[in-house]
């Protein structure tokens, strides 16, 4: 079995799986960034939220996986996401660890710890799934 | 830290923009009251003053532009911000809005014996009960944006949008749904809940 990292809500079952180094994105800035690297196509995209509405020039340039640490398939984002086909696991936490998402009530702590834990690691995406994304070590 | 409020035209170019996300300056134009050479001076002014920057043809905005657009709009949309009758439909949208966006997804995925799949839109009869769905939806905001009309003429373009998505899906044109790439109906709503939270000074429910 291979090292699933983290799991979440899969948007939408795909046989895609696409893999590349997870990049955090913070802000419209480090989208702007990535963007104008060319490197887009290197990386799974992780982001805050359902609601992070930065992300959208990333799925239309392209990106190849997205991971959120809130949100609902239903959202926007998750909306958008199967516009474009892009693998997308949302309300993602680590396997590693017992903090949840709690809508409204979510220590800042916890969207660290899954930042710290995801940024710069090379995994892939399962989304073959019905009801669970995973994020999976390569 | 003193944050730069906007004069109003460029509030109208940078609010377009950063409810687009990526825009050039026609598809901007399209939508405000300018004509497409002076979104284009502006959107060069607005980048100058580190709100934007040019990449690829499209303009995006910057980390600077949020703030500067809610510090702008906290002026210019104060007498909206106590209108009571327009916060009440208000309350109404984010109703109606829930609604929308698992509409969205039962457009885009129907349930097969509990396990959703994409709809392949060979049943017709499910798709025009969406569509539909979609058109009561969208006609639900005809009060709030005749409302917000009333304080600023710009929103009454989203009624004129909606008109024409529903027009074009009407004549076959189903793309415009959801489409993320056209004038569709997921994307001006996305586009008017923005502007809306925006006007309000409102943050997104998650």
């Amino acid at each position: 079995m291979a090292d699933v990292l983290a799991e979440g809500y899969n948007v939408f079952d795909t046989k895609k799986s696409p893999s590349g180094t997870v990049k955090y994105l913070a802000s419209p800035a480090d989208v702007i960034g990535l963007i104008q690297s060319g490197k887009l196509g290197e990386h799974i995209l992780l982001v805050r939220g359902g609601t992070t509405t930065f992300l959208a020039p990333a799925l239309s340039m392209g990106a190849i996986g997205v991971i959120t640490m809130s949100g609902a398939p239903e959202s926007h984002l998750g909306i958008l996401s199967r516009e474009f086909q892009t693998p997308c696991v949302m309300t993602a936490h680590l396997t590693g660890s017992d903090s949840r998402y709690v809508v409204g009530s979510t220590d800042e702590s916890h969207f660290e710890e899954i930042a710290r834990e995801l940024d710069g690691k090379k995994v892939r995406l399962d989304c073959t799934d019905d009801e669970v994304g995973r994020v999976v070590a390569l | 830290m003193t944050v730069t409020t906007l004069a109003k035209p460029d509030y109208d170019v940078l609010n377009v923009l950063a409810l687009k996300k990526m825009a050039g300056a026609p598809a901007i134009a399209a939508v405000v009251d300018l004509s497409a050479e002076d979104v284009s001076a502006r959107l060069d002014a607005l980048a100058a003053g580190g709100f934007a920057v040019v990449a690829g043809g499209a303009a995006l905005p910057t980390d600077s532009a949020e703030p500067a657009l809610a510090a702008t709009a906290s002026e210019i949309y104060a007498p909206v911000r106590t209108d009571a009758d327009l916060l009440g439909l208000v309350e109404q949208f984010e109703k109606t809005n829930a609604q929308l966006l698992t509409t969205m997804s039962a457009w885009q995925q129907v349930d097969v014996g509990g396990r959703k799949v994409a709809n392949d839109h060979t049943d017709a009869e499910y798709d025009e009960k969406i569509i539909s769905r979609l058109e009561r939806l969208v006609g639900r905001l005809d009060g709030l944006i005749d409302a917000l009309a009333r304080h600023d003429p710009r929103f009454a373009t989203y009624a004129t949008r909606f008109g024409a998505a529903l027009e074009g899906i009407d004549g076959g044109d189903h793309d415009l749904v959801s489409s993320p790439t056209g004038d569709s109906i997921h994307t001006v709503w996305f586009e008017f809940h923005e502007d809306l939270l925006r006007t309000l000074g409102r943050e997104r429910a998650e």
